[in-house]
């Protein structure tokens, strides 16, 4: 099973992500997230941990996966974290909690190749089939 | 659906139009509560999120009308202004290079770029209220500017407390830098004039090099759209709306979460127009500095600003009564005939300038807006040429090549961009042919066309 995959989309882009558990699909749809942003492997440089709570009670799992990729998003755009890894270890209709760990990109302005504006809602759903579970998430560049 | 949906389209253009997603959202759109006579789609239309690139929808608050985020984007106006100058071809051709590297380098672009024209919280919140008027009054333009911006270049009812502490963030920054992907600033010669009166009316010649800007409120408007698509999905339950993308999430106009969201909205809109204010005395500068003469002297005048990504509060007639309705414009241009009073008196004659940007390798048109627009589209025409090929799909296409060097020994155009990706994805071939876009907007009768501009240099954010 591929992690993620990005998909086609006429204006904008999208990724296909895919986990065995609805944890691992939310932390594979911040690595396809990331992996929009920059391609390049990144340089040994001190590491960042953060902690990521999302407190957010929804029925929509949906709507905790964006407020979830909009936080790591928001905190890329403030501090100019680039995270490339991601463990989630509390997940539920009242938000999640995460650690995730990546390298300062400022001093890599020039290899970031795409600004990210925003995830969309636009036909988000999360569908659960034997193999697990996938969504597909478009991402207004 | 509650109204029909309408496409502006040739026969070339509709079998590009049905290739994707964009006319079911069309569709989409014309389920939204209040909307007004039909869901429209411009000639550019192509899939978007919620709304199609290039949807217009007009919704009557009377009738329970909702505002709806996703229907103006989350780069909130975003659009193009269009100086003019004294310059022709000729003087130009020597220092177009210079000019162009010059611009590159001034002019902060590129992912989440920041420049020198740094706004402190007091300020922001000036210019969330007064727009680009913060801007010259800071000495980063003229009175003059102003007139020939639309909306003068501030919203009225602009409500700095309904922006949240990130979004404020996220624009203390950007004032004065272009930002990446499709934005950009571009010299042009302008080939071809079609309507000599307007033209004149405008202060466009042939041979002419006039100047193009795009870009939009950045990281403010990002942020203001995503705080209030999410903040608006307790409204649907709240106000029993069902909308067929979650996307497409809105609250009544007269609602106090769709009030909350127009004031925010405006913040972000005069932020765009004080942002593309700063990008031209920017440019300016730079013709200064490369001519040895002042911006006045070189006559780079600006000819007109518009917005296309916007949800505007304006009188049209629906069924021979005068309403007060709130048209979305996504990727969709305002397009005012002459006599509307909106207009400067210098257009009023001529008409609203509707100033469409094609792609990097072809050609960009003024055209001046007509009394179609306000019969037909709720006072709205094309944006741009619309996109035809996705983003990985321009990438792919162009594997293997250098787009710059390609458009320089094909047609003399330099191009500076700040990655090869954004060459590639801002291709000439990843665009539709704009010169079918507006002919089928004149042909329409919503727009008249008045000149065709040719890119002479390019700087890509």
């Amino acid at each position: 099973m591929k992690p993620f995959e990005i998909i086609e989309h006429t204006a904008d882009i999208g990724i296909r992500a895919r986990g065995v558990t609805l944890m691992e699909l939310f932390e594979n749809s911040a690595r396809g997230m990331f992996s929009l942003i920059t391609k390049e492997a990144v340089k040994p440089q001190p590491e960042i941990r953060k902690e990521i709570h999302i407190d957010k009670s929804s029925d929509k799992f949906e709507e905790i996966l964006v407020a979830w990729l909009s936080e790591l998003l928001y905190i890329f755009n403030k501090e100019k974290v680039f995270f490339n890894s991601f463990k989630i270890s509390n997940l539920n209709n009242k938000g999640l909690k995460a650690d995730v760990s990546g390298f300062n990109a400022g001093p890599r302005q020039e290899s970031l190749r795409k600004e990210i504006k925003a995830v969309t809602f636009h036909n988000l759903r999360i569908e659960e089939a034997v193999d697990g579970f996938s969504c597909v998430i478009i991402f207004d560049v | 659906m509650k109204v029909p949906g309408v496409i502006y389209a040739n026969e070339k253009l509709l079998y590009e139009i049905i290739s994707d997603n964009a006319t079911e959202q069309v569709a989409n759109v014309a389920c939204l509560p209040g909307i007004a006579k039909h869901s429209l789609a411009m000639p550019d239309i192509h899939w978007g999120y919620g709304f199609p690139i290039g949807g217009v929808a007009a919704t009557d608050p009377d009738q329970g009308g909702v505002i709806s985020p996703g229907g103006v984007g989350y780069d909130i106006n975003c659009g193009v202004r269009l100086m003019r100058s004294d310059l022709l071809l000729e003087d130009l051709r020597p220092k177009l290079e210079t000019l162009v590297n010059s611009l590159f380098n001034n002019i902060p672009s590129g992912v989440g770029s920041s420049g020198d024209i740094i706004a402190g919280v007091k300020d922001e919140e000036e210019i969330f209220i007064e727009g680009a008027r913060w801007a010259v009054k800071k000495g980063y333009g003229s009175k003059e500017d102003l007139e020939f911006t639309e909306n003068n270049g501030s919203i009225e009812g602009a409500d700095p407390s309904k922006v949240s502490k990130r979004a404020y963030e996220r624009g203390s920054d950007q004032s004065g830098t272009l930002g990446s992907g499709n934005h950009f600033l571009e010299i042009q010669v302008i080939d071809e004039i079609y309507d000599e009166k307007k033209a004149g009316a405008f202060g466009l010649f042939k041979g002419q090099i006039t100047m193009m800007i795009h870009s939009g409120s950045r990281g403010l408007g990002y942020q203001i759209c995503d705080d209030y698509v999410k903040g608006m999905f307790g409204c649907l339950s709240k106000y029993k709306i069902s909308v067929p993308d979650m996307q497409l999430t809105c609250a009544p106009v007269n609602s106090p979460e769709g009030r909350s969201y127009l004031g925010a909205m405006k913040c972000a809109a005069n932020y765009a127009w004080t942002n593309r204010q700063c990008l031209m005395y920017l440019a300016r500068d730079v013709f200064e500095k490369a001519f040895n003469k002042s911006w006045s002297s070189l006559g780079l005048r600006l000819v007109y600003d518009v917005a296309h990504n916007i949800a505007k509060m304006e009188r049209h007639n629906i069924d021979g009564k005068e309403k007060i309705l709130c048209v979305h414009r996504k990727g969709a241009t305002r397009a005012f005939p002459p006599g509307h009073p909106d207009l400067p008196d210098e257009y009023k004659d001529a008409g609203q300038p509707v100033i469409i940007p094609g792609d990097m390798g072809t050609f960009s048109y003024v055209l001046a807006g007509a009394s179609g627009s306000m019969e037909e589209t709720f006072g709205s025409a094309c944006h741009g040429a619309g996109r035809r090929l996705s983003r990985s799909g321009a990438i792919k296409a162009c594997h293997g090549r250098q787009i710059d060097k390609e458009l320089f020994n094909k047609s003399g155009i330099i191009v500076r961009a700040k990655t090869r990706g954004t060459l590639a994805e801002e291709a000439p071939e990843a665009y539709k042919d704009v010169s079918e876009v507006v002919d089928v907007v004149h042909g329409a009768g919503l727009s008249v066309k008045v000149c065709r501009m040719r890119p002479l240099g390019v700087i890509k954010g």
